[in-house]
């Protein structure tokens, strides 16, 4: 039932991630932080098998920050990073003991000063979206942006329809899932927001 | 994941007992030569479906081997530093098969593990986070960090996913860069840090009264009983926890034992001096 | 002396050296010339061809030239057949490259990977070192045109405009004289020419005796990398227009 959602607007892009931590029928932990920061202008949300996610997310956090200090800290664009966890996931699931996670990445690429969002699950299908979501999230805020998203928003009119997004999540989800950590990704970085 | 697991595998229970047998048979016609040595291997193809089959009460309830899974343990942190509490029953399905059992796993002076889950996996390799954290102290000249030995013991269950491992567990301690700190780690490879976690079938008890009285502000009398206290109530409510309550509690200095009670015992008294479980007579 | 320390290449001589990959490096300076420059517009590869019979029947494509991907070419002086086997290698880590990052592979990442594969001869194995210096034109979105030279012993070097094989250092003497840093494409060609004219033995110049490639972008397609290696009537006509033939006709009278 966890929630990851993402929008690209104009200049950066929206990444918005459920704070609780379920095992069975108990919240575990209310503050729980489902991103990892790849490199300065990429961020990417999980959700999936509990224990899959978060050792898959640093693995690739690692193989990214290796990348950068082997090439003279020339940072992976959004592109090549999506492509890289893409074919990690689609080796992954081809093995005995696959990944079962899907992932968000939120990024900017400086070369070109453009923002974009990639959506990968857990089988290596990679699409580049203005907008996405995993899991239960998936089907009801979907519609909502698809009715409401504008071309050229910037991040506040982002963060307006985000805001939409988590009332609609909040008034039909059958579980609390706590709130959520909203982070933008844009030019300057990877900035959070309350 | 069992469920996918499941519908990938083959082999049913019968299959594997049929499995089983045929290689006794195939074995016992084998002529060892004497004195040549030999070297004991399970007789089946897949030891983990072996293992789930017959260990794993929620996919098969008739399973032969009921691995001791009912349990309360409660952790949290307050102004005074750590409370662990824990019950001390052990169960084998229906059969309370210990009511003395040390779920609290000293790993050293100052860290404590707690146990949930199988017994066995827990205690052997908490254990062996100890000695883990014992070589760290002696190729660093410095004592290990609660956080990197969460995660020690985190990767390690997470190379054994998906093969029987069955633990749910918080390893709490006292360092000076970090204060008082509790992680939770369990058999699926979660490895999450927290105020406050209470683990095993009576986890939902525990929480309901810890939350309802857990403040921050709690002096170490108060937050030693509500541990106690919370344990009782899962004790009461959950059919697989119970025997006594044993305390624990963490500071800078490492931890302090706060003695075993005994559940039949402190029941009648707290009843009384709190005026509560108003359903039970006596 | 030297004979027991150079039939390893993993030794080290008394004085610190290793025999066998300065031999290899030997070898490859009397390999045909190789000169390579950077313009504005895109790079030149030119290379001297030494084998050359009337009897030799190939289909006319280059021999010391090679397309390694859709943003890099590169010259090779020293052993055709150890080259081969180097430009095979970089060709699949540059198809490797793009399947996981779904990019062209930067050029120095490229280059690093094959002289990583160079070093390994130099130090374990017991295994003879490969007898290829490489010029490498390449063109990323990192560092726009690059040219690169590598050799034996697995070292390699960013440049504006330089020169392996036979009389090299010659040939660099000349570049270093004539090279401007405002070049455009075709004034890089004529260079290439006027310094293989004057560095290579054989007194009359033609397409006979040279390989030529070129790498710029497209006019039409912005981004895009073109790789073009001459035909001979385009290395002739090249030839004739850079007036090499004239100031030696010139000489002669």
């Amino acid at each position: 039932m966890d929630i990851i959602l993402g929008i690209r607007v104009a200049d950066g892009t929206i990444i918005a991630t459920s704070k609780a931590a379920t095992r069975g029928i108990s919240i575990l932990k209310d503050t729980d932080d489902k991103t990892r920061v790849l490199n300065k202008h990429n961020l990417v949300a999980y959700t999936g098998e509990s224990g899959d996610t978060v050792q898959f997310a640093e693995y690739v956090q690692a193989n990214i920050q290796l990348y950068s200090m082997r090439e003279n800290d020339i940072e992976l664009s959004p592109k090549a990073t999506a492509s890289f966890v893409r074919n990690q996931l689609a080796t992954s699931i081809r093995s005995r003991k696959p990944y079962q996670v899907n992932v968000l990445i939120g990024g900017y690429d400086t070369k070109s000063n453009t923002p974009s969002l990639n959506w990968i699950d857990y089988l290596g299908t990679q699409v580049e979206l203005p907008y996405g979501a995993h899991g239960y999230a998936a089907f009801y805020a979907n519609s909502l942006l698809d009715k409401h998203y504008k071309k050229n928003m910037d991040v506040e009119q982002g963060l307006a329809l985000l805001k939409m997004c988590l009332k609609e999540l909040e008034t039909r989800m059958p579980i609390d899932f706590k709130g959520v950590y909203v982070k933008v990704v844009d030019k300057d970085g990877i900035r959070s927001i309350d | 994941m069992n469920s996918i697991a499941q519908r990938f595998s083959h082999s049913s229970t019968s299959n594997v007992l049929n499995e089983i047998n045929q290689a006794q048979t195939e074995f016992a016609g084998t002529p060892q030569l004497e004195l040549a040595p030999t070297i004991q291997l399970p007789p089946i193809s897949q030891p983990t479906d072996f293992l789930r089959a017959h260990t794993d009460d929620a996919s098969n309830p008739d399973c032969k081997i009921k691995i001791a899974h009912g349990t309360t343990t409660l952790a949290f942190r307050f102004q005074g530093g750590i409370i662990v509490a824990v019950d001390s029953r052990a169960t084998q399905g229906n059969w309370i098969a210990s009511q003395t059992v040390n779920k609290v796993i000293r790993i050293n002076p100052f860290l404590l593990g707690t146990m949930a889950g199988g017994a066995a996996d827990c205690q052997y390799w908490e254990t062996w986070l100890g000695t883990q954290c014992r070589l760290h102290e002696l190729r660093e000249k410095e004592r290990i960090s609660v956080a990197a030995a969460s995660k020690i013991l985190g990767n390690l269950v997470y190379e054994y996913k998906g093969m029987g491992l069955s633990m749910g567990t918080m390893v709490c301690g006292y360092t000076k860069k970090e204060g008082p700190t509790i992680y939770y780690v369990d058999s699926d490879g979660s490895r999450l840090k927290g105020d406050l976690f209470c683990v095993g079938s009576g986890q939902t008890f525990a929480y309901g009264v810890l939350d309802s009285e857990y403040k921050w502000d709690l002096t170490v009398e108060e937050a030693l009983y509500l541990g106690k206290r919370s344990i009782l109530a899962a004790t009461h409510r959950d059919a697989y926890s119970g025997g006594s309550v044993n305390l624990y509690h963490v500071t800078e200095n490492g931890w302090i034992y706060h003695g075993n009670h005994n559940v039949g015992d402190i029941f009648w008294d707290i009843k009384a001096q709190e005026g509560s479980f108003n359903n039970v007579e006596g | 002396m030297s004979r027991r320390y150079d039939s390893r290449t993993t030794i080290f001589s008394p004085e610190g050296r290793l025999y066998q990959v300065e031999y290899a490096q030997e070898a490859i300076s009397m390999a045909g010339t190789a000169i390579g420059i950077l313009s504005t517009e895109g790079v030149v590869l030119a290379c001297e061809k030494k084998v050359t019979s009337k009897l030799l029947d190939n289909d006319g494509s280059a021999e010391k030239l090679y397309v390694i991907n859709d943003n890099m070419i590169c010259a090779v002086a020293g052993m055709t057949a150890d080259a081969s086997i180097l430009v095979n290698n970089a060709r699949v880590n540059a198809q490797s490259y793009l399947k996981t990052y779904n990019e062209e592979i930067p050029c120095e990442i490229l280059i690093k990977r094959v002289c990583d594969i160079k070093q390994g001869y130099t130090q374990h194995g017991g295994l003879r070192p490969f007898g290829v210096s490489f010029l490498y034109a390449g063109y990323d979105d990192r560092y726009q045109f690059q040219l690169f030279t590598s050799n034996p012993s697995g070292n390699y070097s960013g440049w504006k405009a330089t020169s392996i094989g036979a009389n090299n250092s010659a040939a660099q003497t000349l570049l270093k004289k004539d090279y401007k840093d405002d070049l455009s494409l075709k004034e890089a060609c004529e260079l290439a020419i006027k310094v293989l004219s004057k560095t290579m033995d054989s007194s009359n110049l033609n397409s006979e005796k040279l390989e030529f490639a070129t790498l710029s972008l497209s006019k039409i397609n912005p981004g895009q990398v073109i790789h073009k290696i001459w035909k001979d009537s385009d290395i002739d006509s090249l030839i004739k227009e850079s007036g090499v033939l004239d100031d030696k006709n010139t000489d002669d009278d």
